[in-house]
């Protein structure tokens, strides 16, 4: 009998970039399963250069081989090619340390980072010899967990997990854990876990809550089956996110990711309130690290992994409240080391000259804003409060040191948008244009490239667009056009995105438990790896609607009351529906909110949770004097 | 803004040390790709502390060398690296502090100063296993048969797309050729180096493709890099 490890060395010479089947690389934690309780089996629904850039797995990979008798392990979505080869030769989906199949671990656990990658977790499974409907799954087989951003409303995918955990992971990932290996050790059923396992906050089994439907197909209510599950799950916050668990290696993948380089979490949550964007409000409260936190953990990361270059993550770096005292911290210690200090995420309204001295990257790539309107007054109603002047001085002082790169994204059919908003972004770039060519020759550098990319709004749960109905897509490809036409300088160059991505993401974001038919029915029909356009096939989904009785309208393109009962009510981010209400009455009135840091505006986050502005009574002036 | 740029190294480091690290790179790491590879590589010395020296532009890396790829799936000890350092260590330090940073299947087997050039390199060496689907008796026989022929052509993409034919029986020099069990061995040399390069797979796939056989897992190991000369590679 040959061993897993021939059996996969056998294929990999036959399939592109084997180096990621067979692990072995520098920061992987290998035990010795006979000493260990616990087997957890982290699984990206992606490939493995997608995944393996992810830094949530990085930290809950650290986190839980912290524990001598726990091993948590990664697994990735195989490419079509590999995939192919593993069924054909009976070879089930196995973790990369121990090359283990998926189905002899204790947890099976997935991040749900976009809709498009859902299928996958169907695929996935079913090439470990796991069932992918919970309701198969008996005691002999893992219990499949889920995670990440999308859990905000799992219920499209209900049909497939246990268990949802809600919120941020550090925490209750011990919890449960934990849990899980004092009642293994009592020999206790799945049943029996996942009944204790709903009194731990953030746990969502949503086998334990009924839901009803009205007669117009809304949802009527939600409600626990089982005394032990609460009406509500809350999401779980890291409070103190100084000291937080953050990994002190990462594993270095031989073949190039998608984000080859050391990453440092300097902040989580944003200040900003952009009403069309979900990261913005179901990260909240603003949370950041100390300057020594950051550059010990810059430190740490750099000498372990031997990476050239490292990044800041967050979604706004320039918002941290010493960002001028840690990036000349960070930058004595990146320079001397001849690493390259990656800054995603700097705001236009906070791109100091000072600043920029300091971070001077030599290499010209190029400026990218993201207006997402492109008039003032729809830049208002999405309370992106970034103007069309602070765009231009920005871009002058770039053109005058030698930029010729811009690169602007907008969102098209975002709410109250007109066909004059639409071509407003078509007047932003020429105003670009213009721009640069009245820097004098001598300064500018050579070849202008205005590049405007434009994406379609998708409405998402949590956010104060909630109730938005996508445009339809007749609407997106007439607004299109109408930029296309608007568009007269050959310097600009536009892109769309594919519209059909756009509808499925809506009608999943949005969705309530009777799409896991749907999902099924499509992955049955071969659909997966949907967030790569040569493997998405829309028309066998539009199949999948049809034979479920599914309308995509229904949950895409249809207004919603305030009053409706959302598929996401009983899960509860923090963020108040009454604060969503207000918001998005103000969007239609195209008024702006404030900013965090410029004063509450009464999300309904409270001050226990940790947020630097949270709770606190203060003024614009005393927090910039204080900087 | 990014008006005074200089480069970031604004001291330069005119000292360097020349090193020559010869490497093992075998079982896991069989499957990383030469430009996967270098990277490795590259954070390895990164790792190691070393006093490594960069290249002096506006983008400092680490300088490193390779004069010679290694196919993906071909094993071997005798690969070579060159890099420099700012200071001078003894050979047998930095040979150690590289090692203790190498991922399971990468080993650095010694480490010395550089005698020869890039370009003298000529040939490589190699031994060959595989367990054909025919026995190997009758295998070896037909690989024999194929050896003694007058020409072998294979079709060489050009660059402006069509196809060439090329006579590769001239560069195969065959060491030695015999069954060990179920498995044929062989070991041969080839053409390596700037001018021409022959992979192993090339001359083995035209066998297999011509006889009709078929093989589970080629094990192949590069034993030496050669000069003009047949001495090795230094």
């Amino acid at each position: 009998m040959q061993s897993m490890k021939e059996r996969i060395e056998r294929l990999l010479l036959k399939v592109q970039k084997p180096a990621r089947y067979i692990g072995g690389e520098v920061g992987s934690v290998v035990k010795d399963k006979s000493k260990v309780d616990v087997r957890f089996a982290f699984c990206f629904p992606d490939t493995y250069d997608v995944g393996m850039s992810h830094l949530g797995m990085k930290i809950l990979y650290g986190l839980k081989n912290q524990r001598e008798n726990w091993w948590c392990e990664r697994c990735f979505m195989p490419e079509v090619d590999f995939a192919a080869l593993l069924r054909e030769n009976d070879i089930p989906l196995y973790a990369l340390e121990s090359l283990d199949p998926l189905s002899e671990f204790d947890f099976v656990g997935f991040t749900l980072q976009y809709e498009l990658s859902y299928n996958n977790v169907l695929e996935m499974l079913d090439l470990a010899g796991i069932p992918v409907l919970a309701k198969q799954r008996g005691d002999d087989m893992p219990i499949v967990v889920g995670g990440g951003p999308c859990v905000c409303n799992p219920e499209p995918m209900t049909d497939f997990f246990d268990l949802f955990i809600i919120g941020e992971g550090e925490e209750v990932n011990i919890e449960l854990l934990e849990l899980y290996e004092n009642m293994k050790r009592q020999g206790c059923t799945k049943l029996e876990f996942l009944k204790q396992a709903v009194k731990i906050s953030g746990v969502y089994v949503p086998q334990f809550y009924d839901v009803t439907y009205n007669d117009d197909g809304t949802v009527s209510t939600i409600t626990p089956n089982i005394e032990q599950a609460p009406a509500k799950v809350t999401k779980r916050v890291i409070a103190d996110f100084d000291n937080v668990y953050y990994p002190d290696a990462f594993v270095v993948p031989f073949t190039q990711i998608v984000h080859d380089r050391a990453v440092v979490e300097v902040l989580r949550g944003c200040i900003r309130g952009c009403r069309f964007c979900q990261a913005g409000f179901i990260y909240r409260p603003f949370r950041e690290k100390n300057i020594d936190t950051i550059k010990n953990e810059t430190k740490c990361l750099c000498e372990q992994t031997g990476y050239e270059e490292v990044s800041l993550s967050s979604l706004s770096t320039s918002d941290h409240t010493r960002i001028n005292d840690l990036l000349s911290s960070l930058v004595d210690y990146t320079d001397g080391e001849k690493i390259n200090l990656a800054l995603p995420s700097l705001r236009v309204d906070t791109f100091s000259d000072e600043l920029l001295e300091k971070i001077a990257s030599v290499r010209k790539s190029g400026l990218t804003f993201a207006p997402e309107a492109g008039t003032q007054r729809l830049r208002d109603v999405i309370n992106k409060n970034l103007t069309e002047e602070e765009i231009l001085r920005t871009c002058r002082t770039a053109f005058e040191g030698g930029y010729a790169t811009v690169k602007l994204y907008f969102m098209l059919g975002l709410p109250d948008e007109t066909l004059d908003d639409v071509a407003g972004i078509a007047q932003l770039a020429q105003k670009v244009v213009d721009l640069y060519f009245e820097v004098p020759k001598e300064k500018r550098g050579k070849g202008l490239q205005v590049s405007i990319s434009t994406a379609t709004f998708v409405p998402k749960p949590f956010t104060p667009f909630e109730f938005e109905p996508q445009d339809t897509p007749e609407q997106i490809l007439e607004k299109q056009a109408h930029l296309l036409r608007n568009v007269t300088s050959k310097k600009i160059k536009v892109s769309t995105h594919m519209q059909k991505n756009s509808i499925l993401e809506a009608v999943l974001a949005r969705g309530d438990r009777r799409l896991g038919k749907v999902i099924y029915t499509a992955w049955k029909k071969g659909c997966y790896l949907d967030g790569w356009d040569e493997h998405f096939k829309f028309d066998k989904w539009m199949q999948a609607f049809d034979e479920c009785g599914i309308d995509t309208k229904f949950y895409a393109n249809r207004r919603r009351s305030y009053d409706e009962v959302a598929p996401w009510s009983h899960l509860d981010y923090l963020v108040s529906h009454e604060f969503f209400v207000r918001e998005n009455k103000k969007a239609h009135a195209a008024q702006t909110t404030r900013n965090c840091k410029q004063g509450c505006s009464g999300c309904g986050i409270k001050k226990e949770y940790g947020g630097v502005y949270c709770g606190a009574k203060h003024n614009a002036q005393a927090v910039d004097s204080a900087n | 803004m990014a008006q005074n740029i200089t480069p970031k190294l604004s001291t330069l480091q005119i000292e360097k040390f020349d090193y020559r690290a010869v490497y093992a790179k075998y079982g896991r790491a069989r499957y990383i790709s030469h430009l996967d590879f270098m990277r490795s590589m590259q954070r390895i010395i990164k790792r190691s502390r070393l006093p490594v020296w960069h290249t002096q532009g506006f983008n400092p890396h680490v300088y490193i060398m390779f004069p010679l790829a290694l196919p993906l799936g071909t094993d071997s000890r005798v690969e070579i690296m060159d890099f420099a350092l700012t200071e001078k260590l003894s050979n047998e330090q930095v040979r150690e502090q590289l090692g203790e940073k190498c991922p399971e299947g990468i080993e650095i087997i010694s480490v010395s100063q550089p005698v020869h050039k890039h370009t003298e390199i000529k040939y490589a060496e190699y031994d060959i296993k595989f367990k054909p689907s025919i026995p190997a008796q009758e295998c070896l026989d037909k690989w024999n048969g194929f050896m003694s022929l007058e020409k072998i052509e294979i079709e060489k993409r050009t660059k402006k797309k069509t196809v060439n034919l090329v006579d590769i029986k001239p560069h195969i020099t065959v060491i030695s050729a015999q069954t060990q069990g179920e498995q044929v061995a062989l070991q041969m040399r080839l053409p390596a180096g700037n001018d021409f390069n022959l992979n192993t797979n090339v001359v083995l796939d035209a066998f297999f493709e011509r006889y009709g056989i078929e093989f589970e897992t080629i094990c192949t190991l590069r034993t030496k890099i050669a000069l003009e000369n047949g001495e090795s590679f230094t």
